[in-house]
């Protein structure tokens, strides 16, 4: 899938909810490019062999079928040498032209992001080499996840109380990612909201606000506003002071070296 | 068992109340168990009337409860002398720093009378009606006095704020599932039962005065009677003797009778308060007056402190206590059934209601550890925490990046982090085919993490306490210093000591209120 397609798809289409900025989306959407890659997805067409296939040599096929063999896993450059059976200089610069003719390409291995990672040009990295959907380049992509999550928890408040299925849809329905996201993918990201503490999983009771809802079924409620500062509000006992929170805490003893008496936390904290 | 800290934190609080002595034979007492007086004499090198008198102390303010062993077999066997001994109440002397907190419920609830008589108690550890008496007349000979007093404390008993004393020496029946004679045979739970009492808690319930009596208190006793006794010499001293002798009680005469706060009685009251409280956070606030109402009614029935459930009630009789209170009048019983629904109330048979406490408590207890986590270890520990804390269960390192949205590379260093910390249990993994992998899993133990924290809690708590000694004591100059004269930087010094203490004060409140929460509900 190519990221301009991707940016595309997400930046177009129905109006954007209030407050999002469309340009950070654009932005950040356009590095990731492995987000959209839905099952069914990850083979892209195969490229002409035939226009190559002639001018390989004898190393190169050898290569070429071996990496070929691999699909979607790919294989370390190392492995490759080995399994081929063929000298290093001879296999790098098999490999080399492979590349160069464009029927295999490197990619990121998520496990070992320093390593040569070569794959069948014709594959999509599995979700086992990329990271999965929601890596980009190896790493985890913050950036689109914490948009991601914006836009599900403005949508949560706005209908008060909401299953998964429901954001899903509103998600579709109002076309502000136009890519079409799984309602899978939709509720990992709830769930990481309601483990950032930002949103409450609750079971709906059938009445009052969860009227439009199914008995018994898992739904969400609003904890902290969109835009809201992330710290909690909450004041809690042990975190709110020093020592609570203070990697010295085992050594500090009255009269010790760390002391109350004579510890830098407490006399910043007590600076009035 | 009391952890380190625990003890360090109550010893603190002992030798700040009553000087090092009384702390000293107090440590004893909390670090190596139930101990004879000559045995406290010993391990703490003070003479034996030192020891007695520090027990005395610790007596009748509470901290310590005198008990011996009724000889087993034969009762002919009077020759033997009757060992004795004294265990620390460690409950109590925490308690000692949640006075103001006591007073505050009292003063809501009943009028300044009662409450300086209930101040007296508490500075007084334990008192009879006669010295109440002798104390509100000071010299006077005024029957009014003592018809107030008589009055004032039977209010105090009506609420429960007051009980009457423990016996002075509890006698506890010879162990037979305990000890060496441990051994039953097969019976598991009995032995779970067994183990789930300590040696303590025996001791006080052998101590505690029969159920029926402990609020009983006979208001219409002639003024006369009491005062014809006046006259006989019962100072402190000499009470303190009796109570550490066998008790003389005399069931005709309730003016010798001893009564003391009962801590228990505050412990249900916030317990309540905690749990509405959350509730009204997480929830809303008619969740809140359901269950305020539910715990209202019911506050008598409850048998213990850490009851898991609410008394069973009626929708009608929860309806009637939420209309009692002014926030309650505007709830309909649409209200009140949607609010019993978002509480997750349990139905039982007959269409009664009942709420789930431990469910609440465990609830709060786990947010305040969940933002220990958080302002430790970041928000990205946080997520995982709470992933780990929800599940309860083992989870493989590549589950938890993959749920708790946290990179690959960076959830090992974090899990191991806490690991490290003791807030996380882990277990090897180890697959041989295809080849040779290694998994970790990880999980949340609370069995273990809750009393680590709480020993780090205590440990905390005697930080500010001493932090606050610190600064009184850096400042003491000041403090002495005449207000007309604290002009200029000395004002400002002023200012900044009052601050400062403010801060202390009021996180100390609210870390015990972490503490009760953690240790007492
Ligand atoms: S007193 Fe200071 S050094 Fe000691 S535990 Fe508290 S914050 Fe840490």
């Amino acid at each position: 899938m190519n990221s301009m397609r991707m940016m595309k798809a997400v930046v177009r289409g129905g109006g954007p909810l209030p407050g999002v900025d469309q340009f950070a989306l654009a932005r950040v959407v356009e590095g990731s490019r492995n987000l959209i890659c839905l099952p069914g997805m990850s083979k892209r067409k195969r490229p002409e062999l035939a226009a190559s296939g002639a001018a390989l040599t004898e190393h190169e096929k050898t290569l070429y079928s071996l990496i070929r063999s691999k699909q979607d896993m790919g294989i370390w450059s190392k492995d490759l040498k080995q399994e081929a059976k063929i000298p290093d200089n001879a296999a790098m610069k098999a490999l080399k032209s492979l590349i160069s003719k464009g029927l295999v390409k490197e990619v990121v291995n998520v496990h070992f992001k320093a390593r040569k990672h070569c794959m069948a040009a014709e594959f999509e990295p599995s979700a086992e080499i990329t990271g999965g959907p929601w890596y980009n380049q190896g790493s985890l992509d913050t950036e689109f996840i914490d948009i991601m999550k914006d836009q599900c928890l403005r949508l949560i408040c706005k209908l008060g109380v909401a299953t998964v299925d429901m954001v899903a849809d509103e998600i579709k329905r109002s076309r502000i990612l136009k890519a079409d996201y799984q309602v899978q993918q939709i509720g990992e990201i709830v769930k990481a909201l309601a483990l950032d503490n930002d949103i409450v999983e609750v079971k709906s009771t059938g009445i009052g606000e969860f009227a439009s809802i199914q008995p018994g079924k898992s739904c969400y409620k609003c904890l902290r506003l969109p835009g809201a500062s992330k710290e909690p509000s909450k004041v809690v006992a042990m975190a709110s002071v020093p020592c609570g929170v203070c990697p010295h805490l085992r050594e500090c003893t009255p009269g010790g070296i760390i002391s109350p008496t004579t510890c830098d936390y407490f006399t910043k904290w007590l600076d009035f | 068992m009391v952890s380190q800290n625990g003890i360090k934190y109550a010893v603190h609080i002992v030798s700040t109340n009553f000087g090092d002595l009384v702390a000293k034979v107090c440590e004893c007492l909390l670090r190596r168990g139930p101990l004879t007086y000559q045995n406290i004499a010993r391990s703490t090198e003070i003479s034996l009337p030192q020891v007695k008198n520090c027990l005395l102390l610790l007596i009748q303010h509470n901290c310590v409860q005198a008990f011996s062993l009724e000889p087993a077999g034969d009762a002919a066997d009077l020759s033997k002398p009757i060992n004795t001994k004294y265990i620390a109440l460690f409950d109590n002397i925490i308690h000692r720093t949640r006075f103001s907190k006591f007073i505050a419920v009292v003063s809501e609830e009943l009028d300044k009378e009662c409450v300086e008589l209930f101040q007296g108690l508490l500075q007084h550890g334990r008192l009879s009606l006669k010295k109440m008496i002798d104390r509100a007349k000071s010299g006077r000979d005024d029957c009014a006095v003592e018809d107030t007093i008589r009055g004032n404390l039977a209010k105090l008993l009506d609420s429960r704020f007051v009980e009457r004393c423990p016996a002075g020496e509890a006698v506890l029946s010879p162990p037979a599932e305990e000890g060496t004679g441990a051994r039953k045979r097969g019976a598991k739970s009995s032995k779970i039962v067994a183990k789930s009492i300590t040696i303590e808690e025996r001791i006080l319930d052998a101590a505690a005065p029969m159920e029926a009596k402990r609020f009983l208190f006979t208001t219409d006793a002639d003024c006369k009677k009491t005062s014809e006794n006046s006259s006989e010499v019962l100072g402190g001293e000499k009470r303190k003797y009796d109570s550490l002798e066998s008790e003389r009680e005399t069931s005709a005469d309730d003016s010798h009778v001893p009564w003391r706060v009962n801590f228990e009685e505050f412990l249900h009251r916030f317990r309540h308060k905690a749990c509405v409280e959350n509730v009204r956070e997480r929830l809303d606030g008619g969740a809140a007056i359901a269950l305020s109402a539910m715990l209202e009614a019911t506050r008598s029935m409850e048998k213990k402190v850490k009851s898991d459930k609410t008394v069973p009630l009626s929708i009608n009789t929860i309806y009637e206590e939420v209309m009692k209170k002014e926030a309650g009048r505007s709830m309909t019983l649409d209200h009140l059934r949607a609010s019993l629904a978002l509480l997750g109330c349990e139905r039982g048979s007959n269409d009664l209601y009942m709420i789930d406490l431990k469910a609440i408590i465990k609830h709060a207890q786990t947010e305040e550890v969940e933002a220990i986590v958080l302002k430790r270890y970041g928000r990205d520990a946080y997520r995982i925490f709470r992933l780990l804390m929800k599940t309860g269960r083992l989870q493989e390192t590549d589950k938890i990046s993959g749920t708790a949205f946290v990179d690959k590379k960076e959830t090992p260093k974090i899990l191991y982090h806490l690991w490290k910390d003791e807030f996380l249990h882990m277990e090897k993994v180890i697959v041989t085919t295809p080849r040779q992998l290694q998994f970790l899993l990880w999980k949340v133990n609370r069995s273990t993490l809750w009393p680590h924290l709480l020993d780090e809690m205590y440990h905390t708590a005697l930080n500010l306490c001493q932090r606050v000694a610190y600064e009184l004591e850096q400042e003491n100059e000041i403090l002495n210093l005449p207000p007309h004269k604290r002009v200029g930087p000395l004002e400002e010094r002023f200012t900044r000591l009052r601050n400062v203490r403010m801060l202390l004060d009021a996180s100390l409140m609210r870390l015990d209120d972490a503490l009760m929460l953690f240790h007492d509900f």
